[in-house]
Formats: C-alpha cells, sequence, structure tokens
C-alpha cells in the first residue's frame, strides 16, 4: 500500500537548508497497521505529508496503491486523496456545520451522489460511535468526541489508507485509548493504518510494527 | 454537484455581509449609470435617425420650367450625385402645399394679386450626403446650375444632435467604467474577505480531494451572483424611473425632436446589462481568486 524508496526532503537552500528526511525506504502492505514514532521534529509530519503530496521529495520514490505519488500532475491529486483518509492532532472540523454536516460536506465536495450521503455519514458515525452527537456544532463536542467526528469524516468516503497524524496528542489517557480502539477497530474492517506519534508508550501499547524516526532518518522498523 | 456549489455560493454571498452588499450596490450604481446615458443615447439616436430621414434640400428655380423640360432638369440634378430622390414642385403646387399648411387661415393666399412662390427641386439626400459637409458641397453644386436662383437645407443641427447623442454614449461609457472598476474592486475585496472565511473549509476540501474546481468555482459564482443582483437592481430602478418620467418627457421630445414616444431598453439590451453585471462579478471573484493564489 505505501513504498518508499531512499525518499529525501530538503527544505530551503544556502545557509537555510535544512534536511528535514534523509534515505527514508519502507513498505507498509495493504491492510497492515504501522506506527510511526519518533520526537517532534523528528520528521513524522513532513514523511505524512508526502504520502499525501502536501510536499514533494527532494529525492526517492514514493508509492501508494500503485500510484506514483511524485509524478502526479496537480490536477490528478485529489484522485490519491480520496483513497486516502486523514486525521490530525486538531480536529480541524468546520466551526459553523454540525457533525453531521462536517461528513456530508466532505462527501459532496469529492462527488459522493446524494442519494448516498445520509447512509454513509451515518454509517461512519455509527463506526466511530458518535450517531448521537449528529447534530451537535463542534464546539458543543469534548476533544474526544471531535477527534472520534474526525475519523468519522476520514473514513466516510472508504478510504485504502487511513493516515492519524498524532490523533491522541491533545486528549488525556482514557480519551486516547479510546480513540487508538476506535482507530483499532477501522483497520480491522480492513483499512491500512499509518500512524504517527511521538508517544513511546503509545507505540508499545499499541503492539504493531513500529518504524522509528530521529533526526530525519529511519533508524529502527521492529515489530 | 452543481447544486451543492450554488448553495455554496450563496452561503458565501451571506458571509461576504456587508462588503458584499456594497458591491452590489457599485454594480447597481455602475450600471444603472451605463443604462441611463444608454436610454438617452438610444432616444436621441431615434431623433437622429429619424432627422437624417427627413432632411430635405430645396433648390428655389428662377423661373418655371416648361413641363417638357422638368423632366431634363431633374435627371440633371440627378446626375449631380449624392442624392436620394428628385421631387419637382411647380409655383401651382407650392401655393396648394401653403393653402394646406395654413389651414383655415387659407383664406389669406386668396387675397394675394398672383401666386408669389417659386417652383423648386425638393432634393432627399442619400445616406452618405446627409452630413453638414455632404449638404454643404450638395448645394454648392446646385448653387452653380443656371436654372437655380437660391438653396436652401443643411443638416449641421441634425449633425449638433448626433454630437449630443455622441457626448451620451461617451458620457455613459466613461461614468460606467469608472464605477464598474470600483465595483470590481469591491467584488475583490468582498470575494477576499470570504477566501479568508472559508480558509479551514478549502484547506480540508483539498485534503480530501476536491478538485480546484469544486474549490474555486462557488467563489466565481458568488461574484456572479452579486453582479447579476447588482444589474437587477439597476434595471428595476432604471424601469420604474422610466414608467415614471417618460409620460412627463414625452410632450417636450415631441415639441423639440419630433419623437413621438420615448422608448425603452429592448429585450437584448436588458440582457446585455445583465451579462455585464455578472461578468463584472465574475471578474471580481477571479481577481480575489488570483489575490488568494499569491
Amino acid at each position: 500500500m505505501i513504498r518508499l524508496h531512499h525518499v529525501g526532503k530538503v527544505f530551503g537552500s544556502g545557509p537555510a537548508r535544512r534536511v528535514a528526511l534523509s534515505d527514508i525506504s519502507f513498505s507498509v502492505a495493504r491492510g497492515e497497521f504501522a506506527v510511526l514514532n519518533g520526537p517532534s521534529g523528528a520528521g513524522k509530519t513532513t514523511l505524512l505529508r508526502l504520502i499525501y503530496r502536501e510536499e514533494l521529495p527532494s529525492e526517492g520514490e514514493i508509492e501508494i496503491a500503485g500510484i506514483d505519488v511524485p509524478a502526479l500532475r496537480r490536477r490528478q491529486v485529489p484522485r490519491l486523496r480520496r483513497s486516502i483518509g486523514i486525521v490530525f492532532q486538531d480536529a480541524k472540523l468546520l466551526a459553523g456545520r454540525t457533525v453531521f454536516e462536517n461528513i456530508a460536506f466532505v462527501l459532496r465536495v469529492i462527488g459522493t451522489p446524494r442519494k448516498d450521503i445520509t447512509p454513509r455519514a451515518f454509517s461512519a458515525l455509527k463506526a466511530v460511535g458518535l450517531s448521537s452527537r449528529a447534530q451537535a456544532y463542534p464546539k458543543q463536542l469534548s476533544q474526544g468526541e471531535a477527534q472520534r467526528a474526525s475519523l468519522a469524516r476520514a473514513i466516510a468516503k472508504s478510504p485504502g489508507l487511513l493516515l492519524a497524524d498524532e490523533p491522541t496528542g491533545n486528549l488525556d489517557d482514557d480519551m486516547a485509548d479510546e480513540i487508538l480502539e476506535v482507530i483499532r477497530e477501522i483497520w480491522q474492517r480492513g483499512t491500512t493504518v499509518f500512524l504517527a506519534t511521538h508517544q513511546a508508550g503509545l507505540a508499545a501499547h499499541l503492539k504493531r510494527r513500529t518504524l522509528t524516526l530521529a533526526g530525519g532518518r529511519l533508524v529502527k522498523d521492529e515489530g | 454537484m452543481f447544486p451543492f456549489l450554488v448553495s455554496e455560493a450563496l452561503r458565501d454571498l451571506r458571509r461576504a455581509g456587508r462588503v458584499g452588499l456594497a458591491a452590489i450596490l457599485l454594480i447597481t450604481l455602475s450600471l444603472g449609470a451605463l443604462g441611463c446615458f444608454w436610454l438617452l443615447s438610444l432616444n436621441l439616436g431615434r431623433a437622429v435617425t429619424q432627422w437624417r430621414e427627413r432632411l430635405r434640400v430645396v433648390a428655389y428655380l428662377r423661373e418655371e420650367p416648361k413641363p417638357a423640360a422638368v423632366e431634363d432638369l431633374v435627371a440633371r440634378v440627378q446626375a449631380l450625385g449624392g442624392i436620394q430622390r428628385v421631387r419637382y414642385v411647380s409655383r401651382a403646387e407650392a401655393l396648394a402645399l401653403l393653402k394646406r399648411s395654413l389651414g383655415p387661415q387659407a383664406s389669406v393666399v386668396e387675397q394675394l394679386p398672383r401666386n408669389p412662390l417659386p417652383a423648386s427641386l425638393e432634393l432627399t439626400p442619400d445616406e452618405e450626403t446627409a452630413t453638414p459637409e455632404g449638404t454643404r458641397a450638395l448645394v454648392q453644386r446646385l448653387s452653380a446650375l443656371p436654372e437655380v436662383e437660391e438653396v436652401q437645407g443643411g443638416a449641421e443641427w441634425v449633425e449638433s444632435l448626433a454630437q449630443w447623442q455622441r457626448l451620451f454614449q461617451l458620457t455613459g461609457l466613461g461614468v460606467g467604467a469608472v464605477l464598474a472598476l470600483a465595483a470590481i474592486l469591491t467584488v475583490t475585496t468582498a470575494t477576499t474577505l470570504v477566501l479568508h472565511v472559508r480558509r479551514d473549509e478549502m484547506e480540508i476540501m483539498r485534503l480530501v480531494g476536491a478538485t480546484e474546481t469544486v474549490i474555486r468555482l462557488p467563489l466565481l459564482l458568488q461574484g456572479m451572483a452579486q453582479g447579476l443582483l447588482g444589474a437587477v437592481v439597476a434595471l428595476v430602478g432604471l424601469e420604474g424611473a422610466y414608467i415614471l418620467l417618460a409620460p412627463r418627457v414625452e410632450p417636450l421630445l415631441t415639441l423639440t425632436l419630433g419623437l413621438g414616444r420615448a422608448v425603452f431598453l429592448s429585450t437584448p439590451q436588458v440582457a446585455l446589462l445583465l451579462a455585464g453585471g455578472a461578468m463584472l462579478g465574475a471578474l471580481g471573484g477571479l481577481l480575489a481568486k488570483g489575490r488568494a493564489e499569491v
């Protein structure tokens, strides 16, 4: 599902030159649950951004579900992103829309047929255990609920790959466990999950394959 | 998908708030001014056309030609060029015309010892000659004929009417253009504001795989909606002013310009104004798009 081959990313040039990632190579198989661990500034977010093509690599190859990501033209990027669900530390819900509307909005902008929007949105809400909060506005949600809403939004379009960038970073332990449980259930339904976290304990707790980044280099791949 | 994009555009229009209203108002003013001068120019244009069609040059003859010589004279005048039609008016016919135009006072003519009116040739200049220069040249050519005593007629005043018409056209375009520029800038500002409000929404749209068209089209549609709304208000205002003022102005028009009634813009002209409004708004939306991409 994910294949990176000697990927490097450099920002800036001259004295402002900064190497964010260097010689990263790994693969994540379809249906796998892999954790990307490393301290803040290790390059986790940059790596995820390369995967969903928010950034282009300075060198190396990236393939997602057989798609040569750096070779994509700008107008082809939406097609890649439709196959990827993304969640962030900040839930990024639209304040002026209810939870249901947040999900329906995403489905509409990617061209989902109108008749399918409501069933798919409610199915996603059910999957994250948030059906009862469908009509709530983001400010009425707890942080855990907001993150679950964000997960529902990510999975509503049935992506093959779920990228989670510090999804529990803002949450206390109980809420973090809840979110991880939801992500585990999503994975068990067949979605490939690639989760980035700076919390080493959380990575160990998940008992999944863990890739460790340090200083922009892949220093460990175990599990 | 399109109804969704339209609903998003309307949502953006509400978000634009007062700046959006200001943009609509400026489009109304610019198209209103343009439409107003257009109406004036349109009606003056009708007067000019009408008077150009009625333009006559009259050549008074020294003596009334013998009936057999009339045809030859008319042919020679026709050969001078620049003439659409020549009509010979005999002295008797001229007197009869005078009587008819005097109406109830026609008896005055009866008291004249003899017919004082000369025979004449009434000429209608063709389209090219119906200008001040054209008629002046025609008058000169006619005066050179030995049979002609005096020539009357000219297109100066019709031309000055045409100059007024051009002035109205230019003023309308000038005022309309300045206001249109202001309107475009206001729509741009309104759309840029919406862009800032929508920043999060656009980020999400990009992340989930919405195409640029889906992301940008509501902005363009919002600008177009502002423009269209402005144009509709301007047209309603113009139509209202026309209904209110036309009956009061028409007698004056008849007296001064000989126009029976003032006309309003035709359906294609109304459609053009509406399209102009939509284009102004769309241009503002496009400029905001460019600004956002910098």
